[in-house]
């Protein structure tokens, strides 16, 4: 199969790219292991200050609903974290003193949202907290397992009965004036928190959980829907696992599925992400790209791969794939001419670009418009 | 010396990272409060069953083996592959006599082909109906697929000259439900790669696939249909045939399970073994044509079933069909359609199957096609059963759009 | 007597103190136990979990090797859901002598431990992950031992029988009146407070740091620290104790231990200052890793989980610089006959199979000094949770058709597995996933097992232990105890902790799969949580 442009990745940024161009007028496939990074998205886009015109439309144009609103946000273990840009669901506040009294809602059996730890944060800020179970069972049959309590599952069971969660709200609520609610609503509507924030007599927060995340399951499958009305062909549940180089241009790459089907295009974009996602390999002896043996930007020092403090900064989390200001790669010192390297596969070794989810948008943008020839 | 270089277990299971997203995947999950899901099920309860095969849990036999996890994972854990080996090696009730009707395939389709009308006749009749449900606990609501009085392979060798006759010659895995069931879609296929050149023969023999054996734990009748239909594609790869199949649970049972759950090697003819999709798709790229009717016009939904998924082909069966002029095509969602075999036409599994089945259907609904095209047959009873909707193989499609021999 | 007065006070949590306040308190003596962190910290539960059969002794140390076969049969019986009897080979590879395996038989059975030559084939068939290359096979009656679990079950009994346990109280003081010990003075770790315990006899049971009891009290114990670093390798990779057949050297044994298996270990000696904060090596780990691929070629792409290490309490009696030559000798020291001074008794040296033996000698010392006349009834009488057969009994007997999660439960606790028997569902939820700890069973350790931290839970119920290595049931974990002990400040700074100790094991191993958890791990709590 021939295409205009092949990306290896369906993350963040390699839908972002794919958006993209297929938006130009390009012809793309995406080749994913798996789901990504986003299913841990904690909703808020960092490192981005205020989006350009191309960010937004992006993101409207998916249905992806976000705000700009340089602040602090709640995290799910009672702290703040400043975020300028983030989905609507996460509220972004000028200062952690954001009310007075504040009702925490928690559903009866589930572990992975910390109201307590929610509670001790807010104090600490000075307001006033009670924290109240809601039972899971009583909104919704049949009713989860003590296992399936879990983020993704309960927001499939809200989806059809949040509206009953607003009414029991309406009735626990006395003078509070904010509600904290876990994310676990809107997974397949997107509108549904902001109807939640409208039906309840209150300012309503929803705070992060374990994952998997709502937030980002929802962003995720919007992207991908929205890459796929434009036209493009999202192959997932496949890897690639090899390409073929001839004189330092791609010709094509090989996946496991396809096998002998190569994927043939002009330009390449690996968007295979850190670690996590294998985009990077690692051994006692060597980090390395595993895919085209691209060099790389790191200490070969293993000693000098981490740093012994947990909360420190971790050094092996700034290396990554080396790249020349067009995001281009090279193997053995020798620039390889259609290939694009965007996303966590980076590292930090392009602080320009920003980090996380800023990383991944800027450097797909960027990628997109170098393939593209458009500004 | 060289060491830890790269780390391997079985099916992967130590490259989870527990990161949950299969879990949110998991069909099974979502409408039963008793199966422990992939994760539990998959990786980490392999890794108490190596310190005690004792913690088997039973609850394993609800797994779907839709291979969703599989295909969102992304540490490739294979993850179905060690549920479905974990039941293999320590599952210790017995198949019900339920499980040997639903399937011994080929065996019921041998039996009961010749009496078709009856069979069929009676196997809707309400009191049959219930009878089974409560005798053999096969779910009231479903309908057997009906039998065919005349096989496919009756029809396939009244041909033989005329097939042999063409250029190009294929080997066609016409699989359990073309022969017994519905014949029209081998049919459908013949015309197709006919009018592409390209004459279609039988395998020598066949046996039906076993992933109904399998998944019903009658794993040495699984086994022994496996080392027989390998050596029957590697007869027909040696000949330099390439085998074409149009189902895609058969296909991932002959690609990924024959090696991955009973260890029977069919490297020698795993390339060789395409669906009929990616063939024509593959032809058509090379520069091969159809002769498309020019009055044709249809809407038609696509749902890749999840072995088609797992198999990563569903992008031929799309392209195939978008390339059909006259068609308005929809991708539908990828979700499971819930029946995955016999597990939907079990009484016990019958309210998870539908239940697991709704998004899709009321995704159907929603676009209102004129057909849904489909790659798989379990798939298109339930789909059929549940929407009222019609489902097509995408070959029959094809077949229905081109021409008819002139 | 006052509530602040006992018989005796044990000093140290690790599995002498444990044993020995069982021994006393089944001997209805007052006790009290205290450890400055929890118990199993030290020596205890940093070794291989091996319950010695002796053989590893036999040629160097007969009357261990003798003690080690006579404790492991005992503790089989009393101590049934603790062990795993696995049973052991005793490899000869191609480079080492295989005349050395007759002087080792010869030297077992002298010892009484069954030593059984068998066929290479048949070894290879029995444990499959054995060097294929073996040129010679022993089989012995090892086991494995889950030591935190044996240390809980002590502690446990020790309480059944009227005992206090005050973990998180560090020895400030030994009281001492003229030449005799009254009693000691603690600093409560968690509390902050202050307070004074009396008793005529106090047993230092403090492992290596025994050394600065003894000082406190002004007697001079001479410890000679050994570290000793291990591997955790992510899955089980053998079911039987694999060991060279040849002198104990570094890296020569492969323990399957509950899910996992451990190599080890090094030997060095180092500083007595260094024992609070031993760290591994990348070259400790690249022999490990190395010299343990030779037991089973396996390990060269299992998966590792984490690395640590222990310091050995061993008593300096020789010269010798590497500390492998030492005597596993048990230790009873009469500070009374030894340095005129009454009231205290150090136990010390031996091993975690030797324990109960141990706490035998010193409890009869104590007793003798008491004047308490009572038989020792410890290999006798079961631990708590061992009076029943086997856990797939003990879980039918409550659960009709028992998950793996209850199976598992009542393979860790079993028969007091029927504590976590409940109507409740919610009780079902598993915390740690990779371990299947459900919400019962931490919460039963919570009650029952003194656990105020996530790592004290962690050492009774494995929670934390799996390969996530604590990804997200610290903080499910950490909501359990905010809820039981009501401070959630604490539980947040526990939480810091538990990760830190976690890291800890994990970088010096840290690539491959391991690395991809780590980096989850990092994105997990510090973007995703905010911690």
């Amino acid at each position: 199969m021939r295409y205009d442009t092949v990306i290896v990745g369906g993350g963040l940024a390699g839908l972002t790219a794919g958006i993209s161009l297929q938006k130009a007028g390009k012809s793309t496939a995406i080749v994913s292991t798996g789901q990504n990074a986003l299913y841990f998205f904690s909703g808020c886009f960092d490192s981005i200050q205020e989006p350009t015109p191309e960010i937004k439309s992006l993101f409207s144009e998916a249905g992806i609903r976000v705000h700009y609103t340089p602040g602090v946000r709640l995290m799910p273990m009672g702290t703040f974290k400043e975020s300028a840009l983030a989905l609507e669901d996460v509220s972004l506040f000028p200062t952690p003193q954001f009310g007075k009294k504040v009702l925490i809602i928690n559903f009866m059996a589930y572990h992975d949202f910390f109201s307590s730890f929610l509670a001790q944060g807010l104090e600490k800020q000075g307001m006033e907290c009670r924290i109240r179970f809601l039972n899971l069972g009583d909104l919704a049959q049949p009713e989860l397992g003590p296992n399936q309590m879990r983020a993704v599952q309960i927001a499939r069971k809200l989806d059809d009965v949040w509206e009953k969660v607003v009414q029991e709200v309406r009735v626990l609520l006395k003078d509070e004036d904010t509600v904290v609610l876990p994310q676990v609503f809107g997974l397949n509507d997107a509108s549904i928190p902001e109807r939640i924030r409208q039906g309840i007599p209150a300012r309503v927060v929803f705070a992060g959980t374990l994952p998997p995340s709502v937030p980002g399951i929802r962003t995720q499958m919007l992207l991908k829907k929205r890459y796929e009305v434009l036209g493009g062909t999202y192959l997932l549940g496949d890897r690639v696992t090899g390409a073929h180089v001839y004189e330092d241009v791609v010709q094509n790459v090989v996946t496991k599925q396809l096998d002998r089907h190569y994927l043939e295009a002009d330009h390449f974009i690996l968007a295979s992400g850190s670690f996590f996602s294998k985009g990077l390999s690692s051994n006692p002896f060597k980090i390395y790209e595993p895919l085209f043996e691209l060099d790389m930007d790191y200490d070969p020092d293993r000693n000098t791969w981490y740093d012994p403090t947990f909360a420190n900064h971790q050094p092996y989390l700034g290396f990554g794939v080396k790249t020349d200001a067009q995001l281009r790669p090279s193997r053995g010192g020798v620039p390889v001419k259609n290939l694009y390297v965007i996303g966590s596969i980076l590292g930090e070794t392009h602080p320009e670009l920003g980090s996380g989810a800023g990383l991944a948008i800027r450097s797909a943008l960027k990628a997109a418009q170098l393939i593209t020839g458009q500004p | 010396m060289q060491y830890q270089e790269y780390t391997q277990s079985e099916n992967n299971f130590e490259e989870c990272t527990k990161c949950t997203i299969c879990t949110a995947y998991c069909p099974v999950m979502q409408v039963n409060p008793l199966y422990p899901g992939p994760k539990q099920a998959g990786p980490d309860g392999e890794r108490l069953r190596l310190r005690d095969p004792n913690f088997f849990d039973e609850a394993l036999k609800y797994c779907l083996n839709c291979k969703r996890c599989e295909v969102v994972c992304p540490s490739e854990v294979r993850v179905a592959d060690i549920i479905q080996s974990a039941r293999i090696k320590y599952e210790s009730n017995p198949p019900k006599v339920r499980d040997y009707l639903l399937s011994h395939t080929d065996t019921m389709g041998k039996l009961a082909r010749p009496f078709a009308p009856v069979v069929n006749f009676a196997t809707r009749q309400p009191l049959t109906k219930a009878t089974m449900d409560f005798t053999l606990g096969i779910d009231k609501h479903r309908t057997f697929p009906s039998y065919s009085p005349h096989g496919f392979e009756g029809w396939l060798k009244r041909r033989r000259k005329e097939q042999a006759a063409f250029p190009e010659q294929v080997a066609y895995y016409h699989g359990c439900y073309v022969n017994y069931n519905y014949p029209k879609l081998g049919k459908d296929l013949v015309k197709v790669l006919n009018a592409m050149g390209i004459g279609v023969q039988l395998l020598e023999d066949e046996k039906c696939c076993g992933i109904a054996l399998i998944s019903n734990q009658f794993i040495k009748a699984a086994t022994k249909n496996a080392q027989f239909n390998v050596e029957q594609l590697s007869k027909a790869v040696e000949k330099g045939l390439k085998v074409i199949t149009t189902s895609s649970t058969c296909t991932l049972t002959m690609q990924e399970e024959y090696p991955n759950l009973l260890g029977v090697d069919n490297s020698a003819v795993r390339d060789s073994l395409l669906m009929a999709t990616r063939f024509i798709y593959e032809k058509l790229e090379q520069g091969a044509t159809l002769p498309f009717r020019p009055d044709f016009h249809k809407r038609v939904a696509y749902h890749t079933p999840c072995h088609m998924q797992r198999l990563g082909w569903g992008v031929f069966s799309q392209r195939l069909l978008q390339r059909i002029p006259g068609i308005e095509f929809t991708p539908l969602e990828q979700s499971c359609c819930g029946i995955s075999g016999t597990y939907g036409f079990k009484k016990e599994n019958y309210a998870s199957s539908q239940a697991i089945g709704e998004p899709l259907f009321e995704q159907i609904r929603s676009v209102n096609p004129d057909v849904v095209a489909c790659d798989c047959e379990t798939c298109k009873w339930q789909i059929e059963m549940s929407t009222g909707y019609k489902v097509e193989n995408p070959i029959s499609i094809l077949a229905e759009a081109i021409s008819d021999k002139e | 007597m006052k509530s602040n007065e006992f018989d005796v006070i044990i000093i140290g949590g690790g599995i002498t103190g444990a044993g020995t306040q069982r021994d006393c308190a089944m001997r209805g003596l007052r006790t009290l136990l205290v450890d400055r962190s929890d118990i199993a910290t030290g020596a205890t539960g940093r070794n291989h979990g091996l319950l010695h059969s002796g053989a590893r002794y036999a040629v160097s140390d007969p009357e261990s090797a003798q003690e080690c076969i006579r404790e492991n049969m005992i503790l089989r019986r009393v101590a049934a859901h603790c062990i795993d009897e696995s049973d052991g080979l005793f490899v000869t590879l191609p480079e080492d002598d295989l005349d050395y395996q007759k002087t080792f038989v010869q030297a077992c059975r002298n010892a009484g431990i069954r030593a059984d030559i068998i066929d290479p084939d048949l070894a290879r068939r029995l444990e499959p992950s054995v060097n294929p290359d073996i040129i010679g096979a022993v089989r012995v009656p090892d086991c494995s031992v889950d030591p935190f679990r044996l240390c809980a079950a002590n502690m446990l009994d020790a309480k059944l029988h009227g005992g206090q346990v005050r973990l998180h109280t560090e020895v400030t003081g030994i009281l001492r009146e003229g030449n005799t010990v009254k009693g000691i003075r603690t600093h409560n770790r968690n509390t902050g407070e202050d307070q004074e315990f009396y008793a005529p006899i106090v047993v230092n049971a403090g492992g290596v740091w025994g050394q600065e009891l003894a000082q406190m009290a002004g007697i001079k114990v001479g410890m000679f620290p050994a570290k000793g670093s291990l591997l955790i390798f992510a899955h089980r990779v053998n079911n039987m104790v694999i060991n060279r057949c040849r002198k104990p050297s570094n890296a020569d044994i492969l323990v399957p231990g509950d899910t996992v298996c451990i190599v080890g270990t090094t030997s060095s000696r180092i500083p007595l200052e260094e024992c609070r904060n031993v760290a591994v090596t990348p070259d400790e780990v690249t022999l490990l890793i190395t010299e343990g691929m030779k037991l089973a070629p396996r390990l060269a792409s299992t998966r590792i989980l984490r690395a640590y290490a222990g310091v050995r309490p061993l008593v300096s009696a020789d010269d010798d610089p590497s500390g492998r030559n030492i005597s596993r000798g048990i230790v009873c020291l009469d500070h009374e006959t030894r340095d005129g001074v009454k009231g205290l008794i150090t136990i010390t040296g031996g091993k975690l199979t030797s324990y109960r033996l141990m706490a035998e000698m010193a409890t009869d010392l104590v007793c003798k000094k008491l004047g308490v006349d009572k038989a020792c009834e410890t290999a006798v009488l079961p631990l708590p949770g061992s009076e029943e057969g086997s856990y797939e009994e003990v879980a039918k007997k409550i659960w009709e058709n028992p998950t793996t999660a209850q199976k598992v439960a009542a393979a860790r606790m079993g028969s007091r597995v029927s504590r976590i028997r409940s109507t409740d569902r919610r009780d079902e939820a598993l915390i740690c996933e990779c371990e299947q700890v459900t919400m019962g069973e931490i919460n039963a350790a919570i009650d029952r097992l003194e656990a105020s931290t996530l790592t004290d839970l962690r050492r009774r119920t494995r929670v934390g232990m799996g390969t996530c290595q604590g990804e997200f049931c610290a903080c499910r974990a950490a909501g359990l105890l905010a809820k039981a002990h009501g401070c959630i400040e604490k539980e947040r700074a526990d939480i810091d902790y538990f990760l830190q100790e976690r890291w800890k094991g994990n970088f010096p191993i840290g690539w491959g799969d391991t690395l991809r958890e780590a980096e989850y791990t990092q994105w997990v709590y510090k973007h995703v949580l905010g911690i």
